[in-house]
């Protein structure tokens, strides 16, 4: 009876445990979120429109705004196609060499520094054509989506219970029909999951950024081939800035990136919760 | 003599090395439902896959030997096995309609990514044709675009049926078509067999000897990748010539 007891006691230790771990482990998130809404919101309150509109000499951040959509606009529009496709690949043909290579080479390019993205960028692009440019960001970017876009779309059309390949492919589909027309859509909620994590995922990134886009934040930028400016490259450039002023607009533009990526991850969350199976 | 739907001569199925479907002769008559029963793991749903190339999904399966459907070769070397599957329909064990589509296009998807109507109206009567040769139509015809999931098991299984149907093929193929059905959806769709024999040829996989009682013209008893017996089913259950299938049948052999 004792041991009985001992050993009811030893579990919900174990179980208080494990919470509270769970508990310190996701605290920072919280504490960060909520730190910068706190620091963020006098700032942008105070500023209004202009924080959001202006340039940097009028006390906004406009420029980078812009930026960021550009850089994410131009990243998705090289990057999606590509890894998509290159998902499909890895799905349909597991057995093939290349098919094998595509698997273990996103798992890499996934971990890859991203600042080693921005070095081989700069090299390639910026060091040739003379200038910094969203173009050399955008690709950049790119780069750093696409293992994410590839792996999610891979993993989505893997979901697919394989009797709904029996049943395409038994209705005389060509392979590319039966793919493109009955199990990508099938799996489109997965593969937009990925589409969106990856835009996510790069619209916070700064080390690729670091010697690519320029950051421009005075002038709003025409064409893709001038430096632009991008959110989290502005907060790295304030923090430095030995001006409490600057700080006080790095903490409004936290606030701005975090809800530009909350903005994009609540819906892949909410969507996700209404998969019916 | 007979007009014969499918015939194999010598078929032999290959995984990797294995062996599992030691060379096989069968003659299936037209406009019958022909049951191939054995015990799980014998090899029936391998051969059924075999006569429509939908076993080439499956690197790892290779198939010797001939696959006679209505007198030609669909193991010869010009033969397109996209054209194989357009002309002989299948439905599964486990009733597989596409989920993130409508009850209408379920049915319709294969004629339309397959071009083989020429107008919407034309579709339209072919997937309410499909769905009254299933036995649906009435129970779906308010709400054909609601989609699947808000069927019952033995509706879903009818509304592939139905897909495959639509299709206008020449031979259905049917997998254990009842094995994830209640007693009232399986009872359906036996007497649904019973109804498109009469337009077409069946051939039914099932391991369960009463059911290839109940419902099939002819019976073959596969066991162990082998052709141990054929016949009428009467006379296979009655008189069976071979001991095994005697004991199969009276259910001394799982």
């Amino acid at each position: 009876m004792s041991g009985y007891n001992v050993r009811k006691l030893k579990e919900k230790l174990f179980l208080f445990l494990i919470g509270a771990l769970t508990v310190l482990m996701f605290s920072p998130l919280f504490h960060i979120i909520y730190s910068v809404f706190n620091n963020g919101i006098h700032v942008i309150l105070s500023r209004r429109i202009t924080f959001i509109t202006g340039r940097l000499s009028d006390g906004g951040i406009g420029p980078a705004i812009i930026g960021t959509f550009i850089l994410v606009f131009l990243a998705s529009l090289i990057g999606l196609p590509v890894a998509f496709l290159v998902g499909v690949y890895a799905y349909e043909y597991p057995e093939s060499t290349l098919g094998k290579a595509t698997k273990s080479l996103l798992q890499i390019m996934l971990e890859f520094p991203t600042i080693l993205v921005g070095v081989f960028i700069m090299q390639m692009l910026v060091v040739p054509m003379g200038t910094y440019s969203a173009l050399a960001g955008a690709l950049s970017l790119a780069i750093i989506m696409m293992p994410y876009v590839a792996v999610y779309t891979h993993e989505a059309m893997r979901q697919i219970p394989f009797e709904y390949r029996d049943a395409a492919f038994s209705l005389g589909l060509t392979r590319v029909k039966a793919v493109f027309r009955v199990l990508v859509p099938m799996a489109k909620r997965g593969i937009l999951t990925g589409v969106l994590i990856g835009i996510a995922k790069v619209a916070g990134e700064t080390a690729p950024l670091l010697f690519t886009v320029g950051g421009s934040y005075q002038t709003y930028q025409i064409g893709i081939t001038k430096p632009v400016g991008a959110i989290p490259l502005l907060i790295y450039t304030l923090i430095q800035s030995p001006a409490k002023e600057h700080h006080e607009m790095a903490w409004g533009a936290s606030l701005i990136l975090l809800l530009i990526f909350l903005g994009i991850f609540i819906p892949v969350r909410l969507s996700l919760r209404e998969v019916k199976v | 003599m007979i007009e014969l739907a499918l015939e194999t001569r010598d078929l032999k199925v290959y995984y990797g090395n294995n062996m599992v479907i030691k060379g096989v002769n069968l003659k299936v008559p037209k406009n019958v439902v022909f049951a191939l029963m054995g015990p799980s793991g014998c090899g029936k749903s391998t051969m059924l896959r075999a006569f429509n190339r939908l076993l080439e999904l499956n690197s790892e399966a290779r198939v010797e030997g001939e696959v006679r459907i209505l007198g030609r070769n669909i193991y010869a070397p010009n033969v397109d096995p996209i054209e194989v599957r357009r002309e002989v329909g299948m439905v599964f064990q486990y009733p597989n309609p596409f989920p993130h589509l409508t009850i209408y296009d379920n049915v319709a998807i294969g004629l339309k990514l397959n071009g083989l109507v020429r107008s919407k109206e034309e579709l339209d009567k072919r997937v309410e044709w499909a769905l009254k040769k299933a036995a649906l139509w009435d129970e779906v015809k308010d709400r054909l675009d609601d989609y699947p999931s808000n069927l019952s098991g033995g509706q879903r299984q009818r509304l592939v049926i139905a897909r495959a149907l639509a299709m206008k093929p020449k031979i259905l193929l049917m997998d254990e078509p009842t094995a994830n059905i209640d007693p009232v959806g399986t009872k359906k769709i036996e007497e649904l067999l019973f109804e498109l024999k009469k337009k077409y040829t069946i051939i039914l996989v099932t391991h369960s000897p009463a059911q290839a009682a109940r419902v099939s013209d002819y019976v073959a008893f596969l066991y162990l990748g082998e052709l141990i017996e054929l016949g009428p089913t009467r006379k296979v259950f009655e008189n069976p010539e071979h001991e095994l299938t005697e004991q199969y049948v009276t259910g001394v052999l799982g």
